[in-house]
């Protein structure tokens, strides 16, 4: 906790704070916060988070829980100290993604056509082609406009410099933007006194861009095509936010049930008959979207619906196979990939990558092992790593045998001490770490929503900020240049 | 409008005006059966056994004290119980399930109410509450609650194709309670003349208007006067009293004739229906008749749910 709490802030943490520098002196962008913050008795502020919780529960801002025999719907813990982002620092992450974004993009273009990237060495072929996120049988297929990642959430975290650095790109479905907005409503009415002396962006507009980025991808784009949004169904964690999206958006929120292909076009079952689909912003899992193409077994796609993505009679948004661009070990590859594609240096860092499929790489890992943090490539959420400075011995050794069956499968990291952040945790306030997640959506041209979903890790020294291992999330505002 | 969609706000519309109905008739019978237990404790008894005719549920626990007026297990099973189909409990989750199904369809002012309403009773059932009183005032508040969200819906949703499907279900929830209400009632109710207790006799016929919800609307139409033969074709034939037989089949009717397509086999059920209450000669409001009547209206509105689902929902 920050030392002579509960208004007294003094970072305890090696990490870097956003908020106050080491003598707990509030960095400039945070003093106005700070001091109306101050302005509060702990009592009103105690008052002021009740009110905050039941509003979450009264309006269903809800997500669900594997595994959880009871209470499926729980509330995504919000934290009222909003993380601020002065509009310089702002503009350099927003020109960092747009070009990661623009090389990501070329790289999948690239992996589904000539493939020049792996003929002239940049990326190990093995790396790609193996993957299971790499579909062969949509070599030479071009979506429309060849975009292939329309929405991207890329995660940045900050390390002990306080310098920006990628530490993930999410190039499927990224969840996550309806927090940003209801959030960001939520703050209004609980502290709208923090509003009054920032100048901060709004970020209302994200439905209208990702309803001109679906609609500039559609095949038949004169004739006033129809988008949609496929939803695996009410039990997926992420309901709410389909929901949300498509109401914000004014578009149809589709099960695979209510699709259906006939002569190489999707139709949407109605009450007047049969009507046909442009482009459907998928948020089921690719495995799951056809059972005639992937998954025997899903019950949650559209059967047929890969043939008609062939035919180029229906959009998909992300592009089938745009996975391949996601991978944590292609991630090592993204600033050669950069310099590749565009001739450029990278805008932004990224976080040092040992990959298991280089021997020197994994040989550094099988020694360093205790220093490191281990993923495993194929899997996201936080689920099934290591993280090396934190476990015993024992776990190192049974992790490090994992290991050894499948070393391309892993990939090896420093532990980067992110960020911390005032977080309001029983009734004080306390450091707490924190991660960003941007959205970028790629239309008629590369738009960042001025903000993002900055989510922190509630429990004490905790490095894992994912809702599903007990993250919450907070208001990310990015400030307006002055006199702009 | 997608046929999933569809199907899930026409649910929600039953449910939701299952849910008012419900209420409405444990506080009105609650009302009459604490007024005339003392009195007549039979006539009390198959009130509520009534309601078990209009809303078929398993058996509803014991009293749970040998104080315990006879309204308590009815109202505890009735409104509180999960496991009642039939219970205010049951019909609300589902109305309130069927709006989260279809989230993206409505408003944010009508899901936010039902939620709220839904919330506040679930937390009365999970407390277990048995007091008589309490039992009452949450009755009373949830119903406050269904208008507040039936409200909500009036002044929010556009006149589409959402609002009209919602409007189905309601109307023809609404006039299929009717019809077994009446069902249930006036049989025993007809036959009997004023005997020696008027008072009682007139007690039974004002609650049926109030447990229909039409008794300010009665009493605006024919004054104080509680004429069995005025008020079994006012809860039959009037054309403007919203829980009339006539005002209901015409409400299903013109929903569904305002949805685009061709006329189905559900209109056509209504339609007569509807023209059969309309141009009545009276003979179907008493004597043998009147029976046979009540259960072919039942029967048609049964027949016109199903006949509109295959063609609405199952495409």
């Amino acid at each position: 906790m920050y030392a002579g709490a509960p208004m007294k802030w003094v970072p305890e943490t090696i990490a870097y704070d956003e908020t106050f520098d080491r003598s707990a002196t509030a960095r400039p962008h945070y003093r106005p916060l700070v001091a109306t913050l101050e302005s509060f008795t702990l009592a009103e502020i105690d008052r002021r988070e009740r009110l905050q919780k039941l509003a979450l529960v009264d309006q269903g801002i809800t997500f669900t829980v594997y595994g959880e025999k009871d209470g499926i719907e729980r509330i995504f813990p919000f934290d009222f100290v909003p993380r601020i982002i002065p509009a310089r620092e702002w503009e350099r992450i927003e020109a960092g993604l747009i070009q990661r974004v623009r090389a990501l993009n070329l790289f999948i273009d690239d992996v589904y056509q000539d493939q020049r990237c792996l003929k002239d060495g940049i990326i190990p072929p093995e790396l790609v082609l193996s993957r299971r996120e790499y579909k062969r049988e949509l070599l030479h297929v071009t979506p429309p406009r060849q975009i292939y990642t329309h929405v991207v959430g890329t995660d940045i975290i900050r390390n002990d410099k306080g310098e920006y650095l990628v530490l993930e790109d999410n190039c499927r479905c990224p969840s996550g933007v309806s927090y940003v907005l209801e959030n960001r409503n939520l703050l209004h009415r609980v502290f709208p006194e923090f509003f009054t002396r920032y100048p901060v962006r709004p970020v209302r507009e994200y439905p209208r861009l990702l309803l001109d980025t679906l609609l500039w991808a559609a095949p038949r784009a004169s004739e006033n095509p129809v988008a949609v949004v496929l939803t695996p169904g009410i039990h997926n964690s992420a309901y709410f936010e389909h929901s949300f999206l498509a109401r914000e958006m004014g578009a149809y929120l589709v099960e695979g049930r209510d699709l259906i292909v006939e002569d190489s076009y999707v139709y949407m079952r109605t009450t007047g008959g049969r009507q046909r689909v442009d482009v459907i912003y998928r948020r089921v899992d690719e495995e799951f979207l056809d059972p005639l193409a992937f998954r025997r077994d899903s019950m949650l796609g559209v059967p047929g619906l890969v043939n008609v993505y062939r035919e180029g009679n229906v959009a998909i948004a992300n592009a089938l196979g745009a996975g391949v661009a996601d991978d944590k070990a292609v991630y090592a590859y993204m600033p050669a990939l950069i310099k590749y594609y565009l001739d450029e240096e990278p805008l932004l860092g990224q976080v040092p990558t040992y990959v298991g499929l280089r021997k020197d790489d994994f040989a550094y890992m099988r020694d360093n092992l205790s220093k490191l943090v281990v993923k495993t490539t194929g899997d996201s959420g936080g689920y099934n790593m290591l993280m090396g400075p934190f476990a015993t011995r024992k776990e190192i050794e049974a992790y490090l045998a994992q290991m050894k069956r499948a070393p391309g499968g892993y990939i090896g990291q420093p532990l980067i001490e992110l960020s911390s952040h005032p977080t309001y945790v029983d009734g004080r306030f306390e450091p707490r770490r924190i991660d960003l997640r941007p959205f970028i959506l790629y239309g008629e041209t590369i738009r960042v929503l001025p903000g993002g979903l900055t989510r922190v890790a509630l429990r004490q020294g905790s490095y894992v900020v994912n809702s599903s291992q007990g993250g919450g999330s907070k208001d990310t505002w990015v400030l307006a240049a002055r006199g702009a | 409008m997608l046929s999933r969609v569809a199907d899930a706000v026409y649910w929600m519309g039953r449910y939701l005006e299952r849910s008012e109905n419900i209420t409405r008739l444990l506080l009105v019978t609650e009302d009459f059966s604490t007024e005339t237990q003392g009195l007549a404790e039979q006539v009390a008894q198959s009130a509520w056994k009534d309601l078990l005719a209009v809303f078929p549920s398993a058996q509803v626990a014991p009293p749970t004290s040998a104080f315990a007026p006879m309204s308590q297990a009815y109202l505890v099973g009735f409104f509180l119980d999960p496991g009642n189909q039939y219970s205010v409990h049951y019909s609300l989750r589902k109305a309130r399930e069927n709006a989260r199904s279809v989230r993206e369809a409505l408003t944010v002012e009508a899901f936010l109410t039902i939620n709220e309403t839904f919330r506040t009773l679930d937390a009365h059932s999970r407390r277990g509450l048995t007091d008589p009183t309490a039992l009452r005032d949450a009755l009373s508040a949830t119903q406050k609650g269904l208008f507040a969200t039936i409200g909500a819906i009036a002044h929010t949703f556009g006149r589409d194709e959402s609002w009209l499907f919602l409007k189905l279900g309601e109307s023809l929830e609404r006039a299929y309670r009717t019809a077994l209400v009446l069902r249930a009632k006036l049989p025993a109710l007809g036959g009997s003349e004023p005997r020696a207790d008027v008072a009682l006799y007139y007690t039974q016929w004002r609650t049926l208007l109030r447990a229909l919800g039409s008794l300010e609307n009665y009493r605006r139409a024919y004054g104080a006067r509680l004429e069995p033969d005025l008020v079994v074709p006012f809860l039959l034939f009037d054309p403007h009293s919203p829980r009339s037989l006539r005002y209901g089949a015409e409400a299903v009717k013109d929903y569904l004739q305002r949805l685009a397509g061709e006329p189905g086999p559900a209109l056509r059920l209504m339609g007569r229906l509807h023209a059969e209450l309309s141009y009545h000669d009276g003979g179907a409001a008493a004597g043998a008749e009147q029976v046979a009547f009540l259960d072919r209206v039942v029967d048609t509105l049964s027949q016109a749910h199903d006949a509109l689902g295959v063609q609405y929902f199952a495409t």
